[in-house]
Order: structure tokens, then sequence, then C-alpha cells
């Protein structure tokens, strides 16, 4: 009698044991999955800007066709990457190619900016002073929200790997979320910023 | 027991440790709507913009703060400063995400408009450009810091204005002037009760005084000892020149958060 009554008190810690575990792991996951929502929101703000950078800065004379034709370009591929926007994904190479589309992108709008300022004519208008104020605000965003997805996924990992939970885990399908990697320049930003108070060496200071 | 006692002061210092690093990389929350660490802006123009921006909590509920330090951490990037800031501080009320922060950094020539989430519809990132390089920028370039602040929150206030509706009343109303941060010390305390509690066990007196010692007499000293450090201990960001006025005006934070809006310059 007394064996089954240990016995039982064995299973029934392991049982509370693992509804505990679950229901944290649960919240974590959630926040994961918050947290890669907000990282669509920015991305998705940032590709709504183009179509109006693209149309300024085409509007001004002779301005490098090819640059725009990257950025386009690199719109367009970003929109090709196929991902679910509700739930961050599992899959590290899933992640990797959404990675590479936006920073890409990223890249490809960095060079049309470095080129604008070829263009005192196009950065004196205001819509263009408005338009890159929008994607220096963008881009901060980005680094923002994909920190912190970054964190959000380090605390879901380390939760699943710790004992007592890491027992439970796999049993009740959580597995571990990829990260996104950093690139050098990536998570900082300021490639894409613009000091207007500085006065480029052609123009008289204001 | 004696291993007792040196385990328990090894797990204090592994809570400790860790809370004091992280307060080291950002400054405390500021006790103040308008704070000028860096000594640029006159009195009576800092006490003038504390009341607007108290009040501005009271009728609109969101919480606009001024912060102006001598320089920038050493090796903190701008916005990734900016940011970390703005969340540790909690800037705005937790349901609204209704706060912004202008950050001025004197010696670095650097200012950034910090915008919370509930925020960025009144105050876009272009409203927050403009009024950097429009309102603020004239002025600093002058040296003229008090007309640049004045000019830079009147702006933010005319911006935010009406997004939301205020209740009369502030978080530091609603929370009393000794929020603080009080976890750290809570820890602290728990665990000196621990160890005082463990040499009273050994020794059967306490502070060398016989007979019965009540709760009240443990706790209260302890407390009381370690609240007179308190006050200026954690400062960490510059001269803490906000702290001479006391009375009202105080700021505390609500619980908002932001995601990194706003606009940042240089003059």
């Amino acid at each position: 009698m007394k064996k089954f009554a240990i016995i039982g008190g064995v299973v029934l810690l392991l049982v509370i044991i693992a509804v505990v575990s679950y229901n944290s792991l649960v919240g974590l996951n959630q926040r994961v999955d918050a947290a890669w929502a907000q990282v669509q929101n920015v991305y998705q703000r940032r590709a709504d800007l183009i179509p109006n950078l693209v149309s300024t800065v085409s509007g001004a004379a002779n301005f490098e066709k090819s640059t725009i034709t990257e950025v386009t370009q690199a719109r367009a591929s970003v929109g090709q990457v196929k991902i679910d926007p509700s739930k961050a994904p599992t899959d590290p190479a899933e992640l990797a190619k959404f990675q590479q589309a936006q920073d890409q992108l990223s890249s490809a709008l960095s060079r049309l900016l470095v080129v604008a300022e070829n263009y005192p004519q196009l950065r004196a208008t205001a819509n263009f002073r408005d338009l890159q104020a929008q994607l220096e605000g963008t881009e901060n965003r980005i680094a923002v929200e994909r920190k912190s997805f970054n964190e959000a996924v380090q605390s879901f990992n380390t939760a699943i790997k710790r004992f007592p939970t890491v027992l439970f885990a796999g049993m009740l399908g959580f597995k571990t979320r990829p990260y996104f990697t950093a690139q050098p320049g990536a998570e900082t930003v300021p490639k894409v910023q613009f000091d207007f108070g500085k006065p480029a060496p052609a123009t008289p200071k204001p | 027991m004696k291993r007792c006692d040196r385990g328990l002061a090894l797990l204090f210092l592994l809570v400790w440790i860790p809370i004091a690093q992280a307060a080291d990389l950002i400054p405390k929350a500021p006790d103040r709507y308008f704070n000028d660490y860096a000594r640029v802006v006159s009195p009576s123009t800092a006490e003038k913009l504390n009341a607007r921006l108290e009040s501005f909590e009271r009728t609109n509920s969101s919480q606009i703060l001024v912060v102006i330090y001598p320089k920038l951490p050493e090796g903190a990037a701008l916005e990734d400063f900016t940011i970390k800031a703005f969340r540790a501080w909690d800037v705005g009320q937790k349901t609204k995400n209704n706060g912004a922060v202008l950050f001025i950094f004197v010696n670095d020539r650097r200012l950034r408009i910090e915008v919370g989430y509930g925020l960025e519809g009144a105050l876009p990132d272009i409203i927050a450009k403009r009024i950097i390089e429009d309102e603020i920028k004239p002025h600093f370039r002058e040296g003229h810091y008090d007309a640049g602040v004045t000019a830079g929150v009147e702006a933010i206030l005319k911006a935010a204005r009406g997004e939301y509706r205020g209740t009369g009343r502030t978080q530091a109303d609603r929370r009393g002037k000794g929020r603080a941060n009080w976890a750290p010390f809570a820890i602290f305390g728990f665990f000196l009760l621990m160890m005082i509690f463990s040499a009273r066990r050994r020794r059967g007196t306490m502070y060398g005084r016989r007979g019965r010692t009540g709760w009240g007499d443990i706790f209260w000293p302890t407390l009381g000892g370690f609240g007179g450090g308190s006050g200026g201990g954690w400062g960490g960001g510059g001269g803490g020149g906000g702290g001479g006025f006391g009375g009202g005006g105080g700021f505390s934070g609500g619980g908002g958060s932001g995601g990194g809006g706003g606009a940042s310059g240089s003059w």
C-alpha cells in the first residue's frame, strides 16, 4: 500500500511539473510569435515606403537608373519569400531565406541613398527629406524589433533547455526557434543615416 | 552553520551582481519631467517646462520627458541607448504606450525624439524630424538652449495634444513619491534577515542586547540603514542635476513601451 502511495505521489508531482512547464512555455511561445508579428510589421512598413521613394528619386533629373532598378528588384524578391506573418518560423533555413531577402533590400536602399547624396537638388526637396526621415525611422524600428524578437526567442530557447522542462518540451511539441543573425552593420543601422546638419562639401552652410 | 552563511552570501552575490550591472548600462529613470543633467538650461525655464509637462500628463495622460545629458555613454550608439532607456523607464501609460522623450547630448551635439508606440500616430517620424530641424536646431546652433528646448517641447505638446484624454492625475500621484526601485533592497533585506536569524539562533542575542528582540526591532533598522543610501547611489547619469528641486512635479513611469519611432538629428 505504501509503495503505491509513493508511486502515486511521484506521478502526481511529475504531472504538476509538466503542467506548470507547459503553461510557461505557452506564454513564452506567444511572446515569440508576437515579436515576430512586430518584425513583419516594420518590414512591411519599409516595403510600403519604397514605391514613394522610387517615384520621388525618379523625378530627379537623370538619376542613376541602375540603383532604382536594384531597389525595385530587391523589393520584388522580398515579396516572393512566403512566410507566415502570425507564427515565427521554426525552420532556420526559412528564417535565413527571409533575412537574406530583407538584407538585400537594405543594402540596395542604402546604396540608393548614398547615390542621392550627389543630387543636391533632390535632397533639398521637402518630399525627399520626409522620405528620408521615414526610412531612417523604419530602419531603426527594424533594428529594435529584430532585437526584441531575438530576446523573446532567447528566453524561449533557454526555457525549453532548462531542467526539468527539458524532459517535457520535446514531448509537448516545443522546438528551439531560430534567431536573426547579426550582420556587420545590420543591427545598428547608421548606414542609412544622413545629417542634414552637416553641410555637404558642395553646398553652402544654411 | 558557518557553511550555510557562506552559501547565503554567495547566493546574495549571484542575485545582486546582475542587477547592479544592468543598472550601470542605462541610467535610472529620471524623477522629473524635465531633467537637465548637463546644466545648460536656466533653472526658471527648467521649472516652467517641468510644470508644463506634468500638467500635460494630467490633462492628456501622455508622458513627455526631456532629458539632457552632457554626453552619450562611452561606446553607446545613440538610437540603441535611447530605446533602451525609453523601455527601461516605462515612459507612457501601460495600455496606451503614449510616451515620448526628447534626448539631448550636449557635447556630442546630437539629439533624438524617441516616440512610444501609442504616439506614433500623433508624432510620426516626419513630424519628429521637422521639430528637430525647424524648431530646435536653429536655436541650438546659436547656443540658445532655453529657447531650443522650449520651442521643441511646445511643438511636441502641440502634436501630441488631444490624442489621449487625461485623468487629472499623474503616475507619480498614484504611486506616491517613494516608489523608486525598491526590489533590490527587498532582496537585500531578505537575505540580511536570513543571516541575522541564523546568527541569532547561534548566539541567541542580537546586537549584544539581552532578552527578547521583536520583529520590528530587527526589520526596521535594516530598512532604515539602506534607505539612507538609496537617494543618490544609483544615479549613473552624469550630474544628477534635477535632483535638488523636490516638491511636486515628479515623474513616475506608467509602464508604456516603444519600438524605435521618432527621429534623430545633430547640430
